[in-house]
């Protein structure tokens, strides 16, 4: 297994060297303990990486040449999401992290993270997300069953997802089949406002 | 031998009808069954090339949402593909995300370099085909799918087109050898029986064959034609030539007959001559004689003179008249062959010689024991003649020698007499040898013309040759071979 290892690590150093730490975050193996991701770290790559299989309204943030990934209330990642996203691109757009504070910044955004610290106003923000048709995102306990789109949830040690796809159909959002494949639960039932 | 020449014309044509078929067979399918690999592994190729994108694109977000199982289940997709004996989805860094195998246990994978710039690489090795092919995402690789097909299909196409070539190859063979068979009677047939006529004509010397035609019309027809057109040519000349050749004989015979009567009735007429000359020349010289010795006395000196000259003139015709009748019988006398001492008799000539002329001085050079096969009487006329003829030219001069002796010749011995006596005119050497020519007057030396026509008979009898050299006044050698 070491041979095969050196063999293809030569073969891919150049990548490796730009995608090591999605590799680091994707890595679930015990071996790597000492490496082993920190929640902010696979959260972050989550985040960066729903953006791949939704797609949104043609119309939507039309004119703007960025992916922004937003975030609302207090920021659990630090220097973390700014770190995952630098340089990278989506659909040929860069990829920009914004935090905002007050809904109406949201307008043009294309995934929201909602930040526990706003579980208080959480129906509004989901209101306000799904008129501006937002990617929304949370590790707000029951968030996809509380009409968030995509929830995370933490299982069995490592970091997964629910996926409410009535609310995702309801912000005009298409998720990709393969997303839903590897979501630990895809909930079919609306949350407020249905 | 006609049966050996019938099996191997016959083996020769079956043989290469087979090779000819054989080799055009094997190319087909060496050819065809290249064409085969190629395609089939490009195939091959294209097949887990596209079942390597379905996954690669399947297995995007089981990588990147860390989901093992998703991948698993995307990879167990692929055991309704039955020649992929096993696969797998490695991260970036080379480890293991998910494997699939139709083995028991996770068959250790080597994989060939990805070359850069490339998203896929496939290698053929000796059992199986490996293509690896990068999971992209946006843009980027997030990991590798590879697959493993085995190249028992391969295998299994060889061996059928294997058997199929070999099959078709022997009946092939046997259709040739069946071909060729009904083309023996077309082909081979005749020429087996222009072989066996042609031999039959050589064994038998019979040109009256003829090769049975083969009622066909190609080039052996006309060889065949040809062939009996050839035989009749010979047969034709061979007519000829008999008819020719019959011809001749039958002159020849009538020649010699004619010869052979004109021959003996020129002896018989030579001899009756002679013998009948001698009657009225022995009446003469008796009667000359009684004329003398009766009348002598009454006459005068001049009249005994006449008579004298008379007698003389009848004694000269007796003497030619025995020459004469000696060149015949040495003609025709049968000859009785033995060892014959040249040199002995020589002796005994000169010594008869010496006698008759004591007053002369002749110095004669004679060998030893010369001895040569050939009639004694007839030879010993040979050695009288050249003695005698030696003896009577060198008469004029004061000392004489005469050498007789034998040298190294062509063929064998040339036995050669020379003297040096008055010699003769050498632009008159062929007339020496023909009866009855004088080189030199009567009166200088007297000469009947006869001896040297007889030597040449005796020698040209004993199967030899005889000639002169000579000058005048510078001596004559004469040259005689015998076999």
């Amino acid at each position: 297994m070491r041979s095969l290892l050196g063999k293809t690590q030569s073969a891919l150093a150049c990548l490796l060297w730009a995608f090591s730490l999605v590799a680091l975050l994707t890595g679930s193996y015990s071996q790597a303990q000492e490496q082993r991701p920190t929640e902010s770290q696979v959260e972050s790559a989550y985040l960066y990486n729903f953006g791949k299989f939704v797609t949104w309204p043609a119309d939507h943030a039309a004119g703007v040449g960025l992916f922004e990934i937003c975030v609302i209330g207090k920021d659990p990642f630090g220097d973390m999401l700014d770190a995952t996203v630098n340089g990278e691109t989506m659909n040929g757009k860069k990829i920009a992290i914004r935090r905002i504070s007050s809904l109406p910044q949201a307008a043009e955004c294309e995934v929201l993270f909602i930040s526990q610290s706003e579980q208080g106003r959480l129906s509004t923000i989901l209101d306000t997300a799904q008129r501006f048709d937002l990617l929304t995102v949370s590790n707000i306990k029951h968030f996809a069953e509380h009409g968030g789109i995509i929830g995370l949830v933490e299982q069995q040690d490592r970091i997964r997802f629910e996926v409410n796809r009535t609310a995702a159909l309801r912000s005009h959002l298409i998720l990709s089949s393969e997303l839903l494949k590897v979501a630990v639960k895809v909930i079919e039932k609306g949350g407020p406002g249905s | 031998m006609p049966t050996q020449a019938k099996g191997s014309i016959l083996t020769r044509l079956t043989i290469m009808n087979m090779l000819v078929s054989s080799v055009a067979l094997l190319l087909a399918c060496v050819s065809f069954f290249a064409y085969d690999q190629i395609t089939f592994r490009q195939s091959l190729v294209r097949t887990l090339s596209a079942q390597a994108q379905i996954i690669a694109s399947n297995s995007v977000s089981a990588i990147v949402f860390n989901d093992p199982q998703s991948a698993s289940n995307t990879l167990a997709a692929l055991s309704s593909s039955q020649n992929i004996s096993s696969a797998g989805i490695l991260m970036l860094d080379g480890r293991p995300f998910a494997q699939y195998s139709t083995e028991a246990g996770n068959p250790i994978v080597t994989l060939p370099d990805m070359p850069r710039g490339e998203v896929e690489v496939h290698q053929f090795r000796s059992t199986h085909l490996i293509l690896v092919r990068q999971i992209l995402s946006q843009g980027k690789p997030v990991g590798l799918v590879y697959l493993r097909a085995d190249l028992k299909e391969l295998d299994q196409r060889l061996r059928r087109y294997a058997f199929i070539a070999i099959s078709v190859l022997l009946l092939s063979l046997l259709a040739a050898m069946l071909i060729s068979s009904a083309f023996r009677k077309r082909v081979a047939q005749p020429i087996i029986q222009l072989a066996e006529t042609a031999q039959e004509v050589s064994r038998k010397k019979d040109y009256s064959l003829r090769a049975a035609a083969t009622g066909q019309d190609d080039e052996l027809a006309v060889l065949v034609d040809s062939f009996n057109e050839m035989l009749k040519e010979i047969q034709n000349r061979d007519r000829d030539l008999q008819k020719a050749h019959n011809e001749l004989e039958e002159r020849v015979t009538e020649r010699t007959r004619d010869l052979v009567s004109a021959n003996r009735e020129l002896e018989a007429f030579s001899y009756s001559v002679s013998h009948d000359l001698r009657g009225p020349l022995d009446a003469l010289e008796g009667f000359s004689y009684l004329l003398l010795k009766q009348y002598g006395a009454g006459l005068d000196d001049q009249g005994r003179e006449l008579i004298q000259q008379i007698r003389a003139s009848g004694k000269r015709m007796a003497e030619l008249i025995d020459d004469l009748l000696n060149l015949s019988r040495v003609t025709t006398s049968i000859m009785h062959k033995a060892k014959v001492d040249l040199s002995a008799i020589a002796r005994e000539i000169t010594a008869e010689l010496c006698r008759s002329a004591p007053h002369r001085q002749v110095e004669f050079i004679l060998p030893e024991d010369e001895d040569v096969y050939g009639d004694a009487h007839l030879l010993r006329i040979v050695m009288e003649n050249l003695l005698r003829n030696a003896w009577k030219y060198t008469s004029h001069h004061q000392q004489a020698r005469i050498e007789f002796g034998h040298q190294r010749g062509d063929g064998g011995n040339v036995y050669f007499l020379k003297d040096d006596g008055s010699g003769f005119d050498p632009r008159s050497a062929a007339r020496l040898f023909q009866p009855f020519q004088r080189l030199h007057s009567s009166a200088e030396f007297p000469s009947n013309g006869i001896g040297l026509a007889t030597v040449r008979r005796i020698i040209q009898r004993h199967g030899g040759e005889v000639w002169a050299e000579g000058d005048i006044e510078k001596g004559a050698t004469f040259f005689f071979t015998l076999p």
